[in-house]
Formats: structure tokens, sequence, C-alpha cells
């Protein structure tokens, strides 16, 4: 190989190299689908849950965080128990579950319908959900795409997260725990890997995702960063 | 086009707009509906239409021909479809499949993906070339007469999907049924930004007194709009709060209750110098967004409603909203959050006068709403539904697209 080759194919690697150390965002949007089901009491929630798709149950918990919410409960079960049946305590047993606790759907599956059937067996039956509010059984289709940012560095991970689109935060801080199902989310993982940044890692996994909305995340990550990006500007080499 | 909603839709979905118009460069997008003018459907088309030729999308626009007979029938389905008692004989079902047949001369069904719209160009999927092809139904199908929707299901059947606008219109079909609510633009004569000057103009010209805060209703003169329960709720406010009531609409021409409903409205209203019920010509929306705009609290305080998109409306203009739970209202409104969702007189009564009685959570609320229609309810945010359903039955299957 020629010299000159050889320094230009070099460079190229190291620019692969930076490349893939770069974060690049990426955002995902999600196409609501019907499955044509629903449900008019807990006993008929529970049945058809019992036999939906994985993609149903996979709609209801993991992405009730893209949808506008209040903090109230955590996933869409819970929501309809809470606001439609108006069974509080059942709504409560329901927002306590955490779905990254399980690897499989069936797992998330079970634990509804075990939460549902001792609720049905300790308490008086539920009235019917009025009509035009039974829970409707859907899936979603979603579309994953990058939005043009790339950084390499936290501060210009700083800026970015400030003002990338909130299906952003979505897709790389909870879609990414079910995608990687490692505890880590796509920022921590790049912080870790690439920046080698432990404590600023152990911070961000400490952020509780069921306790704020995606607005409430990015605020979170913000504060965590910035601090960082603060300690490293004060460093004297 | 898609330039001039820089910086007023969401970056994301100009840009997935674009990425997905990428991918399906060239090929061929044909929407058919029934009317040219007037109604939701024709404003979306009248800007999706340019939008995506520019983006490489080649996208073209029928118009379904019919005569009187064929509307009265139409108009019959539509009816029948959002729930009142209509006879539909076998007769009128031949004729409604016999228009679209005859259309077939002047209509060029050539296309990759065809989108018909609404129940008038339904049978047309009997004639069917080539190309994906998707039912959009615009109707609020929650309750309808089962005969007739059981009909037209046929039809539906043979599509590839089909589209409705919230989940509890789908009904169990053998088919892929899409989820996309209505969108408002932003951009429209109803939605965008007004100069100090054209708002002073609308408020001298309708003699709104603009002194004290100002509750706001827009929306035809019908029952289910409850306008006398607003003006009860304003009745209970006024004890509390010094405020106006602007009760505005257009006259329903397609409903015989309307000129009663006002008549009662106006009598109910009577000798309060501080209600005014307007009376809008059809297409005002310029003074509809400057009443908007001047408002402290807007009400959609309906019994019953399709979508209302009336909320999200009042939402892009930064205000506070109390709506009936009821429809599409509570998909619009976060209880608490963007507004509140009341079921009762008493209920639109509490919350006005929380919000008159609380400017920072008012304006924040105002916010919040604002940014959640941005995020949800805006046409740049529908067209872009359109083009995923068509680009997801290209790859039938997966549940998730990377682009």
């Amino acid at each position: 190989m020629e010299e000159s080759e050889a320094t230009e194919s070099t460079k190229s690697m190291e620019a692969t190299e930076e490349v893939s150390k770069a974060f690049e965002f990426r955002q995902c949007v999600s196409i609501l689908k019907s499955t044509g089901k629903k449900a008019k009491s807990l006993r008929e929630l529970r049945d058809i849950l019992s036999t939906s798709s994985d993609a149903c149950i996979f709609h209801h918990t993991y992405q009730y965080f893209l949808k506008g919410h209040i903090l109230e409960y955590t996933n869409d079960f819970a929501h309809w128990a809470g606001e439609s049946l108006e069974e509080r305590a059942l709504s409560e047993q329901l927002s306590n579950l955490d779905p990254y606790d399980f690897k499989e759907m069936s797992g998330v599956r079970n634990n509804l319908l075990k939460i549902i059937d001792n609720y049905l067996k300790s308490f008086p039956e539920p009235r019917e959900a009025i009509h035009g509010d039974e829970f409707y059984f859907n899936e979603s289709i979603i579309v994953v795409f990058p939005v043009g940012v790339r950084v390499e560095n936290l501060a210009q991970f700083l800026i970015a997260i400030k003002y990338v689109d909130s299906g952003c935060i979505y897709y790389h801080f909870y879609e990414a725990r079910y995608r990687l199902g490692s505890g880590f989310d796509d920022f921590s993982l790049w912080i870790e890997q690439v920046l080698g940044k432990h404590e600023l890692v152990e911070k961000l996994k400490a952020i509780d995702p069921f306790m704020h909305s995606i607005e409430g995340i990015r605020e979170h990550i913000v504060d965590a960063v910035e601090a960082e990006v603060r300690k490293e500007m004060e460093v004297i080499q | 086009m898609l330039s001039d909603y820089i910086g007023v839709a969401p970056k994301g979905d100009l840009l997935l707009l674009q990425k997905i118009c990428k991918k399906l460069e060239g090929r061929t997008f044909l929407h058919v509906n029934s009317t040219r003018e007037g109604g939701g459907v024709a404003e979306i088309l009248h800007r999706m239409i340019p939008m995506l030729n520019e983006l490489g999308v080649k996208t073209r626009w029928e118009v379904l021909e019919g005569d009187e007979k064929f509307y009265e029938i139409t108009k019959k389905l539509h009816n029948a479809l959002q729930g009142n008692a209509e006879e539909i004989t076998g007769e009128m079902w031949q004729y409604h499949f016999e228009v679209n047949r005859r259309n077939l001369k002047r209509l060029d069904l050539e296309a990759d993906a065809v989108l018909i719209h609404d129940p008038q160009p339904v049978p047309l999927i009997d004639f069917r070339k080539n190309g994906k092809w998707i039912w959009r139904c615009h109707i609020d199908v929650a309750n309808p007469d089962k005969e007739v929707c059981d009909y037209l299901k046929k039809y539906c059947e043979k599509y590839d999907a089909a589209v409705f606008s919230v989940a509890k219109f789908a009904k169990a079909m053998p088919i892929d049924e899409f989820i996309i609510p209505p969108s408002i633009d932003p951009l429209s004569e109803k939605n965008r930004e007004l100069t100090k000057e054209e708002i002073d103009e609308t408020i001298e010209r309708l003699r709104i007194p603009v002194d004290r805060p100002i509750v706001l209703q827009v929306s035809r003169f019908d029952r289910f709009k409850d306008p006398i329960g607003v003006i009860e709720a304003y009745r209970i406010v006024k004890r509390y709060n010094d405020c106006i009531l602007i009760l505005a609409g257009s006259p329903a021409t397609d409903d015989p209750e309307g000129e009663a409903v006002l008549a009662e409205v106006r009598e109910h209203a009577a000798s309060d110098p501080d209600i005014h019920v307007l009376l809008l010509p059809p297409f005002s929306d310029k003074d509809i967004n400057a009443l908007q705009r001047i408002a402290d609290v807007i009400l959609q305080k309906s019994l019953k409603e399709g979508f209302g998109l009336t909320v999200s409306e009042a939402m892009w203009k930064g205000k506070p909203i109390i709506g009936g739970a009821t429809g599409g209202i509570p998909l619009q409104i976060v209880h608490g959050v963007t507004g509140f969702l009341v079921h009762s007189v008493e209920g639109a009564a509490f919350r006005i006068r929380q919000i008159l009685t609380n400017p920072a959570m008012a304006k924040r609320m105002g916010v919040e709403g604002k940014e959640y229609i941005r995020n949800n309810f805006l046409i740049t945010r529908q067209i872009r539904d359109y083009l995923s359903v068509w680009y997801s039955l290209e790859n039938k299957g997966k549940s998730m697209l990377e682009l």
C-alpha cells in the first residue's frame, strides 16, 4: 500500500471511530391501530387481556408515557380503572406495576391478570363503565427516524437535550429500556461507554421513569448533565 | 409549503414528513372525496396536495360527482352512521353504487395508494385497479345504525385498511384499522396569529367590552353544545367574579332546531347586558380567531360531541379551556394540566371561578395546552400519519419501522 493511501485509510478509520463515538438523536412517533375489541367491565377487560397480543399490552403499558397524561397513573389499565370504573384501590395497584421488571411480555400480562383476579376476589363487583367509556384495546406501529442532531461531548449533549422534541426523549429514555433490556437507557449507555462518566450515569439511572412526565425527565437530565459540565469546566489541567 | 410550518409545527413531524416522502418519492397517491369546497376534509386536502407534491410524492385529488338524489341518499347515510334512524332502501344502495360506477368514466383510479374519504365514494373499491386502498371515515360512528353500518362494512372489508378519528369509532373488522385524530391548521384564517389592529377591529365591530374578564363559548346553537348550561354556569360565577359571557356561533343550516335553540338562548340571556349572543355569518373565521384571543377562559361545555376541534382551536390560542367530558374532548384536554373536564353546570362554574381567580395557573394551562396541541393536533401530524399508514401497509407485519 502506498503511504498516501495508508494515511487516507487511517484517517478514514479515525473518522469512522469518531462517528461511532458520537451520539445520534433519534425520534419515534407512534401510529395507533385499533384491535376492534373493547371491554365495558373489569371481567371483560380481564378476559380480553388474557388473549390480547403482546403488541397490545406493550402499547397500553410501556407506551403510556408517550401520551400526554396526568401522573396519577402509569399505564392505560390503571387509568381506565381509576377514571372510568372509579375503582381507586385497583388503579393504585395497577399503577404500581413496573413493566421494566419483566423480561417477557407474558410476565407483564400475568401480573396484570393477578392484580385484577385478586381484586375481583376481595372487593364487590365493580360497576360497568358508562357507554362510550369502555376500554378500547389498541396497538401501535412505531416509526423511528434520526433527527439530524449528532453530539460528540457532554457540552454538546447538554444543548441538544434541551431542544430536541419530546419524542426523542421518549425513544432514548423509555423505549430504550425495553429495547436494551439491561436497565440502561440510550443516554446512560453512551455516557458510560463513550465518555466513561460513571457518577453521572448513576445519577441518570436514578431518575425514576414513572414519577415524571417526559418534560420532567428532560429537566432532570439537564440538571444532572449541567452539574457535570460545570464540574468539568472547573478542573485545572 | 412545508417551510411555512417551520417553527410552528414540531420539527419531528416535518422531518418525518420529509423522510417518508423521500422513501415514497415518485410514487402516486390519490385522494377521492365528494366536495372540492367546504368542510374539514376539503380544507386538509387543499393544504396536503401541494405539500406532498413539493416533497416528491405525486399526489392527486379527484372529486366524485353526484346528483341531488345521490346527495340525499348520502346525507341519510351520514345521519344513520351518526346514530339517527334512517331508512336506506335496496334501491338507494343500488343508486349509491351506480353513481360511483358512472364516475369511472371521469375518474383515474390508478395510483400506488388510494385514500377514499367518507361513505360517498366507498363503492369505488369494487373498481380497484392496483395499489393500497384505504378508507378514511371522518364521521362519528360510535353508535351507528346497525343495518347501514353492516352494509357499508361489506365495502370496507375489501379495503387494505380503514382509518377512524377516535378508537371508539373502530369496528371489529378483518382489516387493519388505524386511528388518526383530526387536526387544525395553524396557518388558516381561524388559527393564524392576528395583529393587534385585526383584533381591535373585531372588538369594535362586534361591540365587545374588554374592561372585564371574558368567558367564551364558540359553537353552533345546538342543544348538544349546551348553551343554556353555559349561561347558568356564568350566572353562578357572576355572584363571585364580575365577567362577560360571549356565546358565538354560526347558524346551523342543516339543523332545523338551530333557530329554536337560538331563540331560547336569547330569551335566557334577556336583560343581562353582559351576555353577548353573537350570530356570526358563515366564514367568520377571523372574528372567531379574534374572540378566542381576547377571551380569558374558553368553554366547550358539550353534552354530546363528535371530536370537538373547537377545543384544539381554543388551546392553540394559549387559553385555558373547560370542556364537557364527552366525545373527543377528553382526548384534547389533559384534566388539571391543559384545562378542566366537567360533567355539570356547577362543575363548569367552579372551574371558571378557579381560572378567573388564578391568573398564574390560567397562564400555565394556556402554555401547556398550546404545546399539547402543537404536538398532537396540527395538520402536519395528520399528513404525517396518512403517509405512515401507507408506508406501514407496504411493510406489513412490522411493528417498528426505521427510516
